[in-house]
């Protein structure tokens, strides 16, 4: 037992450290909330299981129905649409799902925050977890998928789960904004659904970039998930990277997770006192 | 090092009251805001803590009391660092642990064994740790026929016993402990008091909030009385109790003479009120759950008033009206002659579940239409779980619950489609 350790309690105003190494003492704490998460979720195994990949396989179908019968995609697809619409919905779902499930957790675990002390940071970040593991299950849709379709990945397809953490780093960068603001205001939540609804048209999500009309591909290029989705299908089909686009979003990535987890420390005393 | 486990200096805490609790922001109206100058209901502040100076040796059980917002909650959510202080610093040598509420993050869903790792995680306890106690932690709890249930299905008896068992197995080398003991039957309690007991005689600093001062007394050796967030008397528990104890009458009468916040034009008003245990005879600091009392209103009038109406209601912490009677609304009005007086009100068997309440106070010189006198929020006023079921009540005072105990009965389920013909 570490007897020497004298903890400072006082008024720290302003920004603040963020800390890690206290999130990394409380790593345990974090495996152990993502856990319960899943376990809650998965308690009736086969109910879990078909609800996280359900999901996706109906709005597969339903673009699939849309793009191949009623509007037909002005450009084709690299790989069969049906597949290629997957990988797409997959990733953004992942993304989509834990910025929003970040956004919020702090509103679920207000009981936790007046109870209990412990990095506030965990609480986002376990979200994030349960999310990655969900994503992992409804991944598997692919392989059958694939395999149908007959396409054969190729070695970048061992950059996937390089593309997967990019997403997570934006999710989690996006999801600590989220979750702080939401404390304060709490319209943002009403908000974020909204704005992700619309985020996924404007991605290249159902549609190729290369349906874009030229002019309107500056949006695609301000928009950091357009090469975490462009750049996840081209690793899994083994079409060329996206380079620019993967940069973009690196940079999004790192810009959106430290500005987030300083904000998220900043805001964080406010916690206790308005949850 | 020294030989304190605890050191506060000028500890404050500073909480703005209107802005974050009762209408929380939302970004429309700080939008609204930017266009229409419109201010917002003014915030006010509140000191829970001003100014706290102590000083805790090295396995000292410490007992903190005193009367609800007082400060002794805000004190050790700044100690288990829950909430940050405004002011000062406190510092604490050694591994901390907390315990305000028992089980803590429980999950319903989730089943004995696995809410004793969740709840010691949160709690702060390693995996190696728990697994380690775990044999105890079971044996202690006496639901190891029921460890692989979900939780949700557990009597609340049950799930108090895990709960307490987890945390009876912290070993920080300094405790932090809010009102736990409140909870379970009286034999489970007293085993918990005697665990607490162990913690406390093993060289542990503990630091313990309660209501029940005998569990003060029997736990700890020095205690602390807190009276609106500053340390009133630090000394050996017994003269501190005596001390608490004395003042609690005192208290049992709220003084309004100088009372600011009050509308109205005044032909007569309002000086004083009591609580008055239901056959007028003992003068109360708080009133058990269920139990008539009654309400005296001291009054002192300018001119005389004929056919005047006195009315109360009992408001929520953050202002609800919970209830409210007005004497005409009865029937009953009242002639007052300039001087001052008295007048009482019976109330029967509320059904206000344990808390803290604030009254409201008028008199009406045109009942019904104006008051000449009126007292928005004045005071504070604690329902205690008094002798009603222990059970029901730990269920009742937790969270959200409402502020009304209805007696409800439940009918079994019945199979089949629609209603019968």
């Amino acid at each position: 037992m570490d007897s020497t350790r004298t903890l400072v309690i006082e008024p720290t105003p302003g920004w603040r450290a963020l800390d890690l190494r206290e999130v990394w003492a409380y790593r345990e704490l974090l495996i152990i909330f993502a856990w319960r998460d899943l376990k809650v979720r998965y308690r009736q195994t086969l109910l879990g299981a078909l609800w996280v990949m359900g999901q996706p396989l109906v709005s597969m179908l339903i673009f699939t129905l849309l793009f191949s019968r009623v509007a037909k995609l002005p450009v084709g697809t690299s790989v069969p649409y049906p597949v290629f619409v997957m990988a797409g919905i997959l990733i953004w779902n992942f993304a989509s799902s834990a910025v929003q499930k970040a956004g919020n957790s702090l509103i679920g675990a207000g009981y936790l925050i007046s109870k209990v002390y412990f990095p506030r940071l965990v609480i986002p970040l376990s979200s994030v977890i349960s999310d990655l593991a969900d994503f992992a299950i409804a991944g598997l849709l692919l392989i059958p998928m694939m395999l149908w379709y007959g396409i054969t990945p190729g070695p970048t397809v061992l950059l996937t789960p390089l593309l997967v953490a990019l997403a997570a780093m934006l999710a989690i960068g996006i999801g600590l904004w989220v979750a702080a603001l939401n404390v304060e205001y709490r319209d943002i939540r009403v908000v974020i659904p909204w704005v992700l609804q619309i985020a996924m048209y404007v991605t290249p999500v159902v549609y190729p970039l290369s349906a874009l009309p030229e002019r309107y591909r500056w949006i695609a290029l301000a928009n950091p998930m357009t090469g975490v989705v462009e750049g996840f299908r081209a690793a899994l089909f083994g079409t060329p990277l996206p380079q620019l686009l993967l940069l973009i979003s690196l940079a999004a990535a790192v810009f959106f997770l430290l500005t987030g987890a300083f904000y998220f420390r900043r805001m964080e005393r406010l916690f206790a006192d308005v949850l | 090092m020294s030989s304190n486990a605890v050191v506060v200096e000028g500890l404050s805490k500073r909480y703005r009251i209107g802005a974050a609790h009762t209408d929380y922001t939302t970004l429309r109206d700080r939008l609204a805001g930017m266009f229409r100058r419109m201010g917002r209901a003014e915030k006010r502040e509140i000191w829970a803590l001003r100014d706290v100076n102590l000083e805790i040796p090295q396995g000292e059980a410490l007992g903190l009391i005193g009367h609800n917002g007082a400060g002794k909650s805000t004190l050790l959510k700044i100690l288990s660092r829950i909430t940050e202080p405004t002011e000062g610093r406190a510092l604490l040598h050694g591994r901390v642990a907390s315990l305000l509420e028992v089980g803590t993050g429980f999950h319903p869903e989730l089943t004995g064994r696995e809410n004793i790792f969740l709840n010691g995680a949160i709690l702060g306890m390693t995996r190696a740790e728990i697994r380690k106690n775990f044999d105890a932690i079971v044996a202690f709890s006496e639901v190891e026929k029921f460890l692989d249930t979900p939780v949700k299905h557990y009597s609340s008896g049950m799930y108090v016993r895990l709960a307490f068992a987890v945390a009876a197995h912290l070993t920080p080398e300094i405790l932090l402990v809010d009102e736990v003991l409140a909870v379970g039957d009286i034999e489970f309690q007293r085993r918990c008091l005697g665990r607490m007991n162990e913690v406390a005689r093993s060289g542990r600093t503990v630091v313990f909030v309660s209501h029940n001062l005998d569990s003060i007394e029997r736990l700890c050796t020095k205690a602390v009385l807190m009276r609106r967030g500053t340390v009133e008397i630090f000394g050996p528990t017994r003269d501190v109790v005596a001390a608490y104890l004395a003042r609690t009458e005192r208290s049992a009468i709220i003084d309004l003479t100088a009372f600011s916040g009050r509308s109205g034009e005044g032909r007569a008003q309002i000086m004083g009120v009591e609580l008055l245990s239901a056959d007028g005879q003992q003068l109360l600091d708080s009133i058990p759950f269920g139990e008539s009392f009654r309400v005296r209103m001291h009054y002192e009038a300018k001119e005389r008033l004929s056919g005047a109406s006195f009315g109360f209601g009992l408001l929520s912490e953050k202002g609800a009206r919970i209830f409210i009677t007005e004497s005409f609304e009865l029937g009953i009005t009242y002639d007052l002659e300039p001087g001052t007086g008295k007048v009482e009100c019976e109330i029967h068997s509320p059904n206000v579940v344990p808390g803290v309440y604030r009254l409201e106070l008028w008199l009406s010189d045109i009942p019904g239409v104006r008051a000449t006198d009126h007292l928005a929020s004045v005071g504070e006023i604690e329902v205690t779980p008094g002798e009603a079921d222990v059970r029901s009540i730990a269920t009742l005072a937790s969270g959200v619950r409402g502020f009304v105990y209805v007696d409800c009965a439940w009918g079994e389920l019945s199979k089949g489609p629609g209603r019968q013909p």
